[in-house]
């Protein structure tokens, strides 16, 4: 007794001194933070400002314009610096020092994506253990919590790793960029130093304090650990979206990069919220897909049905968190290229509609790809499903559908061709598929297919159960009638854009976003009041699912990483030759855009190297499973996988 | 026959099918699970909710979802 009040103190103490610790920064950043007019760091200005300032004639201050919120502020700072094409703004190996730092930067945003996520993943599913009346599933849920956790803290390591060597990379390869960048970002990268510290704290106590930790007040406790983590984790994300949110669309600064005193400027700039919440649900799809592939991989070298039914289990499970967090990724991703428009319509054009429109194709392609592969896998779940055999028949329909919307998605507005090609075609657009080119009919194609993969989780959801509600029939008709005006309203949204004017079509794209979320949000809701007290067909036989669906959920994990490959390379080469959009120019000898080809090789390695390295992660997870296998057993009841039944 | 574009109609229609949804709901409780009746109640209530979500998301950016038709 007395040893259980003595660790709930301690516990206590524990997540004080993690509260504390997040808090710190803040208030250790807080004269910065607060000096509106002073400077980047948090003492007095750079030493060279200082110095003019004790002349007479440096006495008066001078005044700047904030390029981006036009307000007036103090200069505090050094101009960008102008740089030359030579080893002393551009110390080089024999190599492009650019593709060193896209390859250094890659590979820690890919661990960094995944040690972002994970945490958010075992916050949800340790909740959903502790909330679960069932304590079977709810030692199930826990004890996949941890297994996740445990994936995630080898990771982490080596995210800190790469983080390590992304800033030799920028310090060695590009000092004057990075001095300038970091001149301005100074207290904030304080801040995110001393996050790091706070988030690796509390990760390590939440890993190793879960046994301890596993019962009545300590486990909330321990929950509340994990959304401790989280919100380091989440602001570290937001803090190193600020840069690169700077380098894009710079504000705090005048039109010659001088620092004009306010941070908050700096950091809060026109692409800094579309860029958060899009990266915040791309990692969590990413992580999802990530876990997803680890169960996959488990699964496959499974030797008992035991572990075969665990990572099933697992494999849906990471499989629905992370489609749950890429259906909304589009509507994001939507809203940052509305804000890059409305930033600098040359970006957006450039973007979408010049050099690098060809690689838009390209994600569009993978978009696609991934909900063919999550709607793929989940009629293949389907399979170990008593009682849903009765939605067979319906796939090949939504086949059809799918495969038509990603036909349209896909469909290039102008074709790259050789004259000949040019000639027989009768010009740059196809005379009919041309018309599928244009975002009126991709919107359509993209909300048709998410709306698809929301009726097939309901189906999914409803596989082995039958609704026993008493308008039972009044629901399931509402359903289809909903669904099929949603399916009516988007086509007819996409051809209604044809018949109207730019100004107004480009509205459009809202309300279809708002009729695809209306299926997800209404009918989700309406499925799961139906399934209240529902009659089940059969057990969900775990396990029992094709060697095929594993195989998706790999094609998904690789199609997310190779896609966020392709976008980073999208997002930071529409730069163009800038450093720091139309304030520090680039002058290296590589500040041109690359071949789509050559881009979509450097994705691929990308994508290889991250996925061995990975292999190597899940291999080290391997062997600390078979350390303790009978002491697991034997300790932990219900730790053997059992067949859940809902 | 011409496509009425005044929101309130179609707030009115979508009142109309809630309101009949309600009623059969409340006091025909057979006629709930009848084919005829939930097609036409729940088709009046899609029709309706989707015509609101296209013109009000549409007014909400300052834009004219009737363009055409006003033409």
């Amino acid at each position: 007794m007395g040893g259980l009040t003595r660790n709930k103190t301690l516990s206590i103490m524990a997540l004080g001194a993690m509260i504390g610790l997040l808090l710190l920064p803040i208030v250790v950043s807080m004269p910065a933070l607060a000096g509106g007019g002073g400077t980047p760091a948090a003492g007095g200005p750079p030493p060279d400002v200082a110095k003019k300032a004790d002349t007479p004639e440096a006495a008066k201050v001078e005044k700047g314009r904030d390029v981006y919120y036009k307000t007036e502020g103090i200069v505090s700072g050094a101009p960008a610096p102008k740089t030359a094409d030579n080893p002393q703004f551009y110390p080089r190996y024999n190599f492009e020092s650019r593709v060193l730092l896209w390859f250094a930067n890659q590979q820690h945003l890919y661990y960094g994506s995944f040690v972002l996520a994970v945490p958010i993943f075992c916050m949800i599913i340790e909740f959903m253990g502790i909330i679960s009346k069932d304590k079977a599933m709810a030692k199930k849920y826990d004890q996949l919590a941890y297994d996740f956790i445990k994936i995630s803290l080898t990771a982490y390591s080596l995210t800190a790793i790469l983080g390590g060597i992304l800033i030799f990379t920028f310090l060695t390869l590009y000092p004057a960029f990075f001095g300038y960048l970091s001149s301005i970002f100074r207290p904030v990268m304080h801040i995110y130093a001393l996050l790091f510290v706070a988030e690796s704290g509390t990760i390590y106590i939440y890993y190793y304090g879960w046994d301890r930790m596993k019962e009545g007040l300590l486990k909330w406790i321990h929950v509340s650990m994990s959304v401790v983590l989280n919100v380091i984790g989440t602001t570290l994300m937001f803090l190193a979206n600020s840069w690169i949110g700077f380098m894009m669309s710079p504000a705090g600064v005048d039109e010659q990069g001088r620092y004009l005193g306010n941070i908050w400027h700096s950091i809060h700039t026109a692409l800094w919220n579309p860029l958060n919440v899009h990266r915040l649900l791309g990692n969590m799809a990413f992580g999802g897909g990530v876990v997803a592939a680890y169960a996959a991989y488990r699964f496959l070298a499974s030797k008992t049905d035991e572990e075969r039914a665990h990572y099933d289990w697992m494999g849906y499970i990471a499989m629905a968190i992370g489609v749950a967090f890429l259906i909304p990724l589009p509507f994001a991703g939507y809203w940052l290229m509305r804000e890059v428009y409305a930033y600098r319509q040359q970006m957006g054009i450039t973007l979408m509609g010049g050099l690098l429109a060809w690689l838009f194709i390209i994600q569009a392609t993978m978009i696609g790809i991934l909900f063919l592969s999550a709607n793929y896998y989940l009629w293949q779940a389907m399979g170990r499903m008593r009682g849903a055999e009765k939605y067979q028949r319906y796939i090949k329909y939504m086949v059809f559908v799918l495969v038509c919307g990603f036909l349209i998605f896909i469909t290039p507005h102008t074709m790259v061709m050789t004259p000949t090609e040019l000639k027989a075609m009768g010009g740059q657009q196809h005379p009919v598929l041309g018309n599928y080119g244009v975002m009126s009919a991709k919107n359509g194609g993209i909300n048709v297919i998410i709306t698809t993969t929301v009726l097939s989780f309901i189906w999914y959801a409803r596989g082995n159960k039958v609704p026993m509600v008493s308008w039972a029939r009044f629901g399931n008709i509402f359903m289809g009638c909903f669904f099929g005006m949603a399916y009516i309203n988007i086509i007819w949204l996409a051809i209604y854009g044809y018949y109207i004017p730019a100004n107004v079509r480009v509205g459009l794209s809202v309300p279809q976003v708002a009729t695809t979320l209306s299926c997800l949000f209404f009918m989700t809701a309406l499925n799961l009041v139906m399934l209240k007290g529902a009659k089940h067909s059969g057990a969900i036989e775990w396990g029992k699912i094709s060697v095929r669906s594993q195989y998706a959920l790999i094609m998904l994990a690789t199609a997310f990483t190779w896609m966020m490959g392709l976008m980073g390379y999208i997002r930071s080469s529409v730069r163009l030759f800038w450093h720091v959009n139309e304030i520090m120019r680039d002058n290296s000898p590589w500040a041109y855009t690359h071949t789509t080809g050559f881009a979509a090789n450097m994705i691929s390695f990308n994508v290889l190297f991250f996925w061995l390295t990975i292999l190597f992660v899940f291999f080290l997870a391997t062997l600390g499973v078979k350390k303790a296998p009978v002491e697991a057993k034997v300790t932990v009841p219900g730790r053997v996988p059992e067949p859940a039944t809902h | 026959m011409e496509i009425v574009t005044n929101p309130l109609f179609w707030l009115a229609l979508l009142g109309l099918g809630v309101i009949l949804l309600a009623f059969v709901a409340l006091k025909k409780k057979a006629l709930l699970n009848n084919v005829y009746v939930a097609v036409t109640i729940s088709l009046l209530i899609a029709v309706a909710y989707f015509h609101i979500v296209d013109h009000y998301m549409m007014d909400m950016q300052g834009l004219d979802y009737w363009y055409l038709f006003r033409k």
